[in-house]
């Protein structure tokens, strides 16, 4: 039956290419997954009793549109502590619905029609599509030649009149690689220079390894065109219960305000109690970071050993192997190793730019399962 | 202590049976070097013992074992306080674990035995009968939830979806 029709903006958004591999992954019987998105630990007690005690003694009620004054108030206090980012919780904080709500009316809030947004890939899927609903153009920076860190000589070769922002995932999704303090200057100044709003999703700022992580947040010159974003869902093993944050200037957040407040009208109240005692737990979140390191170290390690190459990630709980150096096709492999290997990655490709050549690999998961995945991928690579 | 024996340590409490390569994996170190750590901990005492945690209620019938808390009241003796009684108490095999606690009691001991007649004769004709006890209180378990740290028969946790982005 013929209907009366669909946005030709949702419809010039092409389906999500990897559906068919990943209905293939979900069928398959013994297959271990590499290919998983989030933390393998449960949401830490305190926190689920938290939220049980709001539950069991409170009327759920819908918050202000920004969120809890005592959420807010904390987050603000945890940006200060934890990465030496100054912001007002009453003008500065907003809470969204994850991350990926957080950057969905970021876009919608700054960018007019034909506006282009500097995308240094391979990187998370959400970006790209979202500023397409949001009438922008995406400029993609290949940044596989420079370790996948996005360098300001690359960017600025993509600037036109037309650049409206630079968006950043660091430490990143797929890559596991963070960007170091020297290039995020560098990238703040040409941003300054050229007037252009710098998006930073710091998701997995909490999970890094070798060094300490640099937030765009802490970055004073920085400020007037920083887009903060961070969220509960990976370092706080909370992915389900939908809570992020955008930490930016008061201009900003009082547009994108209007957004979530008729879209979203405000983040889910439970989360947000949660929230505020997942903040307390510094101890659980070392425990779980501690754990993705050890097994960051030896997968990556062994990835090695087996012939291949893979750059030792320094944040996040992702490695992408180049599997393109032993003349694979992202796509050929990650099939061949499901078939004949029964190990699920994500092919590169699907990160955009850059990412073709590579696979995601997931290590947040079981260490005995990670060894038998590096038996498997051996045996494969040798087959 | 070194943190690489604290990591070593927090590692083995959880996966006692972890081979000396598994553990060097984690840890990122050379086998050679968990070999040591381990000698040292066990020499100087801090391992003590690996032991295994079993879920008595899978053993066939009769073959389990019941534990009971017992609460014992002491009168301490000179010099000595309760140390004496301790160290005596401490020879019984069927004594688990040996607490001095403060409150009402002065002792609490975990008992193990194959029945609870064993439990009972234990605690009438060994424990009351040491003179220096004054009185006990005897509490039988009758169902274990945690041991050790372990959820005995947790319920299984809802699966992760296999591929996400």
């Amino acid at each position: 039956m013929k209907t009366p029709g669909f946005s030709s903006l949702i419809d010039s958004i092409p389906p999500s290419g990897i559906r068919r591999f990943f209905d293939l992954v979900l069928n398959s019987p013994d297959v271990i997954s590499l290919g998983v998105g989030e933390p393998d630990f449960q949401t830490p007690w305190p926190i689920r009793e938290e939220a049980l005690y709001w539950l069991e003694t409170q009327r759920v009620t819908y918050t202000s549109n920004r969120g809890l004054d005592s959420c807010r108030n904390s987050i603000a206090n945890y940006m200060l502590d934890r990465f030496k980012a100054v912001y007002n919780p009453d003008t500065e904080i907003l809470l969204t619905m994850g991350v990926s709500e957080a950057v969905d009316i970021t876009l919608r809030t700054i960018l007019n029609p034909g506006d282009e947004v500097i995308l240094p890939e391979p990187t998370y899927v959400c970006y790209d599509p979202l500023i397409r609903l949001a009438g922008g153009k995406v400029v993609s920076v290949d940044t596989s030649s420079t370790s996948f860190i996005p360098e300001a000589k690359d960017i600025k070769k993509k600037i036109t009149a037309k650049t409206k922002a630079i968006i950043l995932c660091t430490p990143s999704n797929p890559t596991g690689m963070v960007i170091p303090q020297k290039q995020l200057e560098e990238l703040v100044d040409l941003a300054l220079k050229h007037n252009l709003w710098i998006i930073s999703d710091e998701i997995y700022a909490e999970l890094t390894y070798d060094t300490p992580f640099v937030s765009l947040g802490s970055i004073k010159r920085a400020k007037p065109i920083t887009i903060l974003m961070n969220g509960f869902s990976k370092a706080f093993a909370m992915t389900g219960w939908r809570l992020g944050f955008i930490c930016a200037p008061e201009g900003l957040l009082s547009r994108a305000l209007k957004i979530h407040q008729y879209s979203a009208l405000c983040a889910p109240t439970l989360t947000q109690y949660a929230a505020i005692e997942a903040l307390k737990q510094r101890k659980a979140v070392e425990t779980m970071r501690k754990s993705y390191e050890q097994r960051r170290s030896y997968f990556v390690n062994n990835l090695n050993a087996l012939g291949l190459p893979t750059l030792m990630p320094q944040g996040a709980f992702y490695c992408f192997p180049n599997v393109g150096a032993l003349g694979f096709k992202s796509d050929d492999f990650a099939m061949q190793l499901l078939e004949k290997a029964k190990v699920a990655v994500v092919p590169g490709h699907v990160f955009g730019q850059g990412g073709e050549g590579f696979v995601r690999c997931c290590y947040a998961t079981d260490f005995d399962l990670l060894k038998e995945a590096i038996k498997r991928i051996g045996l494969f690579l040798k087959s | 202590m070194k943190q690489i024996e604290l990591d070593t340590l927090e590692i083995l409490k959880s996966e006692a049976r972890l081979s000396t390569k598994d553990i060097a994996e984690r840890i990122g170190t050379s086998t050679n070097e968990v070999v040591s750590i381990l000698k040292k901990l066990e020499k100087n005492k801090t391992i003590l013992r690996y032991i295994t945690v079993i879920d008595q209620t899978k053993l066939p019938k009769g073959k389990g074992s019941i534990r009971a808390l017992i609460e014992v009241s002491i009168r301490p003796e000179k010099k000595r306080g309760f140390d004496g009684i301790a160290r005596r108490l401490c020879q019984y095999p069927n004594v688990i674990d040996l607490y001095l606690i403060s409150g009402n009691f002065d002792f609490l001991l975990i008992v193990e035995g194959n029945s609870l007649e064993e439990i009972a004769q234990f605690v009438s004709q060994k424990l009351a009968s040491i003179e220096n006890v004054r009185s006990t209180g005897t509490h039988f378990i009758l169902k274990k939830y945690k041991e050790n740290g372990i959820v005995i028969n947790q319920e299984p946790q809802e699966k992760r979806l296999a591929v996400s982005l």
